[in-house]
């Protein structure tokens, strides 16, 4: 019993980042019906940009941070300008196959920058240690990382709910030619939702290399995320945020419970064996939208 | 672009309708280049011959995937991982049953084959997007499965396998000898894909693509017609790892990462969608440019000595998105199209059309 709640607690810190990686592709794919795979590339560049501003150049950890932002920003700005205008109203293979490609074209980028090698923040960022709540022991990075997902999104929540743009945005979700009708600028709108999952991106990318260390395969982790848009439905940012909580504790149970009867690492193949479960019997997840289709 | 042939031709039976090749020329061509490839096996050092063995190995998966998502239109993000199942079908039953290459071969695609029917299957409840999900996720349990599944595929150390059998007395530890036998089963294989397309399968499954509810209306099987799909290019796929695997002579999970998966994909693009040419161009161009970013490692080595691996790998990951990506935005519909405009142009050459 304690071994399980100690795995539930952990998993739900762990889920806390899914989420927020799972947020960020849904908040393209909901304004620009496209798949952004390259999200998770945004994570391994969040992290070795932190890396760059808070190790190599030693710059105090809110300039590194606010340096990664902007990184951020930037990348979002470039990659809507030149690669995603261009293929609007391209069919769907199009954009898949771009955002694929980006994803590689990040990696090769850092591997040229970088070189191969882990890199760490040691106590740079995020306090180490831990705190003991009864007999769960929580790492104090885990903890904090998960605050920071969930302070995150509830930023964005109110972002959609409280603001001008937001609310064009939320039209945006709804029908693009109505958006463009009511005067809404929707390449804008397009250019926004790029930018904020670019930064949700590098914020997630900062928090997963603290934890698991800065290397080029931290984009696998970010494709685990899918897992968790598809339990709770493409088109749903509360689905994705209930879909990583439950991709974080199904991991953790994983580690606890089948890793010793699995060989090798079946850490890595779990959040895969789940997205296929959840494409056979519930393709649309909790919360999206059934599509229906007519000729 | 069938409508535009030489000035003077036309058919008079349906056999000369439904010909390939419709005039003399283009027979006596098509002759001249296949007896051309034969004849450079025997001019060829060793280094061209491996070169061009792996070209042909990977036209055969190349067109497994046209198959699937250039005519089927089913996207797969998997192919690779196709392509790893028929390396490891034919090299555990080497390893395991003692069979030779020659039984191995035909298995090898079955075995693949069979694999992405059953990875395909979500296709029939899924399409686009989420068969995209659906096959990305199959690549990484499949690599699971095999790097982990050690009394059969020898996990990550990979198994060691043999060269063919010497057959009517010909060698193929002889490296020119493999490579006409590449050639024949490529040859073999270009055949198949092109009048697979050309049947009233092939037919159906560009209804599919282009439009699968309207397909289904006009009395389309969908899921049978996407099954098969995904049956007859896994078997592609199959065929075409065996062939790497047998000149290679050792399999490892190394060989099908992600990222091949994705450039079966942008290659696709690159070459032509739905045509058979264009996935030849698209695997011949891939593994030119492959070799390429190989031979620039001594280069990078003396530029920027101690980080060189890392430049060649990031080099050719760089350089293959920006092409895919300029073809995506110049020209969609690939090298295919463009190979088509230059003929019709020639072909009215004074006049523009």
């Amino acid at each position: 019993m304690e071994q399980i709640i100690k795995l539930i607690v952990l998993g739900l810190c762990m889920g806390g980042i899914y989420a927020l990686v799972a947020v960020g592709y849904v908040v393209v794919y909901k304004s620009t019906k496209v798949f952004n795979f390259a999200q998770a590339a945004m994570i391994t560049v969040g992290a070795y940009a932190l890396y760059q501003a808070l190790i190599v150049w030693s710059l105090p950890i809110w300039a590194a941070v606010l340096f990664t932002l902007a990184v951020g920003v930037a990348l979002g700005l470039l990659v809507e300008r030149l690669l995603m205008r261009p293929l609007i109203g391209q069919p769907i293979l199009a954009p898949i196959v771009v955002t694929l490609g980006l994803m590689l074209l990040l990696r090769g980028v850092i591997l040229m920058i970088f070189g191969g090698q882990v890199y760490g923040y040691g106590e740079h960022f995020l306090p180490l240690g831990a705190w003991h709540v009864g007999f769960v022991t929580l790492p104090m990075i885990q903890v904090y990382a998960f605050i920071i997902s969930m302070v995150a999104i509830f930023a964005l929540i109110q972002f959609y709910n409280r603001t001008r743009m937001g609310l064009a945005m939320r039209v945006t979700h709804e029908d693009h030619v109505v958006a463009q009708n009511l005067g809404i600028n929707v390449k804008r709108v397009f250019q926004y939702s790029w930018v904020i999952a670019c930064v949700l991106g590098v914020i997630s990318g900062m928090l997963l290399g603290n934890i698991q260390g800065c290397c080029v395969e931290l984009d696998v982790t970010g494709l685990m995320a899918i897992a968790a848009i598809l339990f709770g439905g493409l088109e749903s940012i509360g689905g994705a945020i209930v879909g990583g909580l439950t991709l974080g504790v199904l991991q953790m149970l994983t580690i606890g419970y089948l890793a010793p009867l699995m060989p090798g690492e079946p850490i890595m193949m779990v959040p895969f064996a789940f997205m296929l479960l959840i494409l056979i019997f519930k393709p649309y997840g909790l919360f999206g939208l059934v599509r229906i289709e007519r000729l | 672009m069938a409508i535009h042939r030489p000035c003077g031709t036309f058919d008079r039976t349906y056999y000369e309708a439904k010909a390939i090749f419709r005039t003399r020329l283009q027979w006596g061509m098509i002759t001249a280049l296949i007896l051309a490839l034969y004849g450079i096996a025997f001019v060829m050092n060793d280094y061209l011959l491996g070169l061009s063995i792996v070209i042909f190995s990977f036209i055969v998966a190349m067109l497994g995937i046209q198959i699937i998502t250039g005519y089927a239109g089913q996207i797969t993000i998997g192919h690779a991982a196709f392509v790893g199942v028929g390396m490891y079908v034919l090299a555990c039953v080497e390893a395991h049953l003692g069979w030779s290459w020659w039984v191995g071969m035909p298995l090898a695609g079955i075995g693949a084959g069979l694999i992405s029917m059953f990875f395909g299957s979500p296709s029939g409840r899924l399409k686009e997007l989420y068969l995209a999900f659906a096959t990305l996720a199959a690549h990484f349990i499949i690599v699971y499965v095999i790097s982990n599944w050690e009394s059969m595929t020898g996990g990550v150390d990979g198994i060691w396998l043999s060269r063919p059998e010497p057959l009517l007395g010909i060698d193929f530890m002889v490296e020119h000898n493999y490579y006409l036998l590449a050639l024949t089963l490529c040859i073999a294989m270009i055949y198949l894909a092109k009048n697979l397309a050309r049947t009233k399968l092939g037919r159906a499954f560009v209804a599919v693509r282009d439009n699968d509810i309207a397909a289904e209306v006009m009395g389309i099987n969908i899921f049978s017609t996407k099954l098969l799909a995904f049956g007859i290019g896994g078997f592609f796929a199959g065929i075409g790892g065996a062939m790497y695997a047998g000149y290679n002579e050792y399999v490892n999970v190394e060989f099908f990462p992600l990222m091949d998966s994705i450039w079966f994909l942008g290659f696709l693009v690159v070459g032509g969608f739905g045509s058979i040419f264009g996935a030849i161009c698209a695997a011949v161009l891939w593994k030119c440019l492959d070799e390429m970013a190989t031979l620039m490692t001594p280069v990078f080595s003396q530029i920027l000595p101690g980080l060189a691996f890392y430049v060649t790998a990031s080099f050719s990951l760089i350089m293959y998105t920006l092409i895919i990506v300029i073809f995506l935005v110049l020209e969609p519909r690939g090298i295919n199209h463009r190979w088509n405009i230059i003929k019709a142009s020639y072909r009215l050459h004074p006049f523009a059309y």
